[in-house]
């Protein structure tokens, strides 16, 4: 039997006693041979993507046509002529060209409106709904931990999926699988004394064979000998996928630009993994929003187009999809400091090759409000659903608890 | 108190690792020689001990306060030469729960005058606290309340100060919120200080949480302070910092009571802390994941590193632990959340780190040969058993020590000797086995 990260959490030292002699669990060699390469084509990958802070959704995708808009953002609003028309009614950011082009192609849909009855404004709450399904009540896995749970157990794989962000986000919280995070991979190498390489090898058996055997009544335990058999085994592999790795394709400079680089060395290295987490932080603008938020759509907008090209280029577009929410959008009028204060319902992203481009849904009135907030549109358990039966393959009432209409953005 | 079967030096350093960073061995003479009880006492009572050395070094150091390099550079060393460790601790625990990061603020001396706020009241009121925080420069500027005005209310402040600084999620309605940030609009603060701004101040009537008057942000403290949830909340994340990553629940209710009792007193928190049973009980041994700041600092107060360079703040960063930049207004989550595979890597390399190039400091005045004959130690055993009592209480599985022991009884190619052959062979397989000693799992420890 295994137990996760919140299975401890929850039942702390009680669950301990549980899990001694839990060896298949930590089973080095069975996990190795979980490394066999992915076949392309034969499975489907999804990388999600979590813009942190409550992305002003109404400032990314614009509704230029809607009178209001203009009204109740006089300083901050974005003037007609220059949003990136997508329809007669809505248009994206002007810092979002890349993306643009690929709407232009039919690569990139825009779900309008999405959110969760009683909506929350709180971003860790709201967030933690998110990434959990659960708008009810505090649920202990994710999403996407539940769907490895439902549709990967009984396979103790290294990489299930794989993290970039530097916190692991609850999304990937499962109770039958730990998932690594590897945020930086030049770091990511188990360093020893220089002055003796031979002991080298001596030093990393010791350490396996101390972490196999390592049996004691202390909270946290399994967790810990995951963990640290994980790094070696993750690291030996991962640079050996990063060697592999030639493309000329430029990313935009900073973490959210090299992580998205290092998710494509992971897919075209042939990891075997079907679900990456990245993430792009700073989006929580309560003042002068309009610079901060052009420069982060930016980043986003030319990531993500240099990461499907990347694919592109490596005939792996066909077999990636990528999701792209926040845990917010923002109040509809802005605020006292040209900013915009918490509010609820926002446009998902959802990009690739195999997404049936264009705009879903109406945008939600600007008129009719809930407290100065819009009303959503879409429940974003449609989104989840949706991408678990049509993308992942994988019954979505199974992981969501019940069933949810589907939408149409994927072919 | 029952303090189990264990020896009163046992519950020592447990408590230094928790109020603590860790001791020096140095450290825990003098500790020892108080008692426990003695120990509580001095650990509660900062301004009985003189810190001269700690601030001498600090002058030498000549830092300047408007570098965020050079601020948490500083920090780690008061962390780690301090005589009053218990003052940094609370210190980087009100960091942690008024989290305040430099990337927003981008004032790294605004950044440096809220840390002396918390080093000064981190153990006294917290109604005191929480009014001083919700005056500070960094904080105004971290939680947009500069932007909070009369009929154009910013509510982040507002929100977070009852979400995340009193009373925690679900105590409370988005009209409290509303309402709380118009009481603190025209809270202000330019470049020279906190300033209230009478014309951007909303003098109206305002209800909130059930009381109905003309109330500004003291008002708001004021009531935030007395709730019931307020005493809840804070008593559970002390004992989460100081106690267990899951703490007992019986507890937290002590500990609340405490709050109340005590007119919102936090060293009276503390003491009830550190002397309760359940602190003190074998469920508390061991029992939480180390922040990387007690990871580093414990290290190197272990190792007798007494000079620090910039890759130690640095070092704290890659674990996941920037000072001066938490990763949101909610601070680290600590716990289980510290050990992502990645993070548990940078641990080790750090601890490679420490072994290899860092080692050579310790070693200056005694060669491996020296620390080895100093000890008495004369076999493989010995070295390996004096190393685990040093570095880890010994709180490893038998399979554990037996394997060290093979390590230390091989040559660097692992073959098996009877005896170590030379002096270099020592310095490797003693500079191996405490890198060694330092990834075990228990050792991620407090």
């Amino acid at each position: 039997m295994t137990i996760s990260r919140r299975d401890l959490i929850k039942n702390g030292l009680g669950a301990m006693a549980l899990t001694f002699g839990a060896n298949e669990f930590f089973n080095l060699a069975a996990q190795a041979a979980n490394l066999a390469p992915r076949i392309p084509g034969a499975s489907k990958i999804l990388v999600v993507v979590q813009l942190s802070g409550g992305n002003d959704g109404l400032n990314m995708v614009v509704p230029y046509s809607l009178g209001p808009y203009y009204q109740l953002r006089p300083t901050i609003g974005i003037k007609p002529e220059k949003v990136l028309r997508l329809n007669s009614d809505v248009g994206l950011h002007p810092s979002m060209t890349a993306l643009h082009d690929l709407y232009k192609v039919g690569k990139l849909a825009v779900v309008q409106g999405v959110g969760y009855p009683n909506p929350n404004r709180s971003h860790f709450r709201s967030i933690e709904i998110w990434q959990t399904g659960d708008a009810e009540k505090i649920a202990e896995t994710g999403w996407l931990g539940r769907y490895l749970d439902v549709c990967c157990a009984g396979k103790e794989d290294l990489f299930p999926a794989v993290n970039v962000d530097p916190m692991l986000p609850k999304t990937l919280f499962g109770s039958k699988v730990n998932v690594p995070s590897v945020s930086n991979i030049e770091d990511f190498r188990f360093l020893t004394d220089p002055q003796y390489k031979p002991d080298r090898d001596v030093q990393i058996k010791a350490f396996n064979d101390i972490y196999d055997s390592f049996h004691l009544k202390r909270p946290h335990m399994d967790l810990l000998r995951k963990a640290g058999i994980d790094a070696n085994l993750a690291s030996d592999k991962l640079h050996q996928l990063v060697k592999k790795y030639s493309s000329d394709v430029t990313y935009p400079q900073g973490p959210f630009g090299n992580n998205l680089k290092f998710i494509s060395q992971m897919i075209t290295g042939g990891l075997n993994c079907s679900i990456y987490g990245a993430s792009l932080d700073g989006f929580d603008t309560h003042t002068n929003q309009l610079r901060s938020q052009e420069g982060l759509l930016k980043q986003l907008s030319d990531g993500l187009a240099a990461f499907h090209s990347d694919l592109k280029k490596n005939n792996l577009d066909d077999d990636v999809v990528v999701l792209v929410f926040s845990e917010f959008g923002r109040r509809v009028a802005e605020n006292g400091g040209r900013g915009t204060d918490h509010g609820t319902a926002a446009p998902v992203l959802v990009l690739g090759s195999a997404v049936r481009g264009g705009v879903i849904g109406s945008h939600p009135s600007l008129s009719d409000l809930d407290n100065g907030d819009l009303k959503y549109k879409v429940d974003f358990r449609n989104v989840y659903a949706t991408i678990l039966n049509r993308w992942m393959n994988c019954d979505s009432k199974a992981v969501l608890g019940q069933r949810f209409d589907e939408l149409g953005f994927l072919v | 108190m029952p303090k189990s079967s264990n020896s009163d030096s046992f519950w020592i350093r447990h408590l230094l690792r928790r109020a603590g960073f860790g001791a020096s061995p140095e450290d825990l003479q003098h500790y020892l020689k108080l008692g426990y009880e003695g120990t509580v006492e001095e650990l509660l009572h900062p301004e009985s001990v003189n810190d001269d050395a700690l601030n001498h070094k600090l002058k030498l150091q000549a830092f300047d306060y408007t570098n965020i390099d050079d601020l948490q550079r500083w920090w780690t060393y008061r962390m780690l030469s301090t005589k009053r460790p218990l003052v940094e601790k609370m210190t980087l625990f009100w960091h942690g729960h008024f989290a305040t990061s430099d990337r927003k603020v981008k004032n790294p001396y605004a950044m440096y005058v809220q840390n002396m706020l918390f080093r000064k009241l981190c153990m006294g009121n917290f109604h005191e606290m929480l009014l001083a925080v919700s005056k500070d420069p960094a904080m105004i500027v971290w939680l947009d309340n500069q932007q909070n005005r009369k009929g154009k209310p910013n509510e982040n402040y507002a929100r977070e100060i009852m979400e995340l600084f009193t009373m925690g999620i679900g105590n409370y309605t988005e009209k409290d919120i509303k309402e709380a940030a118009r009481a603190f609009t025209g809270w202000q603060a330019p470049a020279t200080g906190f300033f209230f701004s009478k014309g951007q101040h909303d003098y109206g009537e305002k209800t909130f949480l059930g009381e109905t008057g003309k109330f500004n942000g003291d008002d708001i403290v004021r009531i935030l302070v007395a709730q019931k949830a307020t005493s809840n909340f804070l008593a559970r994340k002390l004992c989460k910092f100081f106690v267990a990553d899951a703490p007992d629940e019986a507890l937290v209710q002590r500990i609340g009571q405490v709050y109340m009792d005590s007119n919102y007193n936090i060293k009276s928190m503390l003491r009830a802390i550190f002397t309760d049973d359940v602190f003190l009980s074998n469920k508390s041994y061991h029992a939480k994941i180390k922040s990387p700041a007690e990871f580093v600092i414990g290290t190197l107060k272990l190792l007798q590193i007494n000079e620090l360079d910039a890759g130690i703040p640095q070092a704290m960063e890659k674990m996941g632990q920037s000072l001066f930049k938490p990763p949101n207004v909610k601070g680290w989550d600590g716990g289980p959340a510290w050990i992502a595979t990645d993070k548990m890597m940078q641990r080790f390399n750090f601890a490679a780190k420490m072994s290899t190039g860092r080692f050579n400091e310790v070693l200056k005045q005694s060669t491996p040969l020296q620390i080895v004959e100093k000890q008495g130690l004369n076999n493989s055993r010995e070295i390996v058993e004096y190393f685990l009592a040093l570095m880890l209480d010994s709180d490893v599985p038998a399979s554990t020590q037996k394997r060290l022991i093979t390590y230390v009884a091989s040559d660097i190619n692992g073959n098996p000797v009877d005896r170590i052959p030379d002096e270099k062979t020592l310095d490797a397989k003693l500079r191996g086995l405490t890198h060694l000693i330092m990834t075990l799992p228990t050792y991620q420890l407090s």
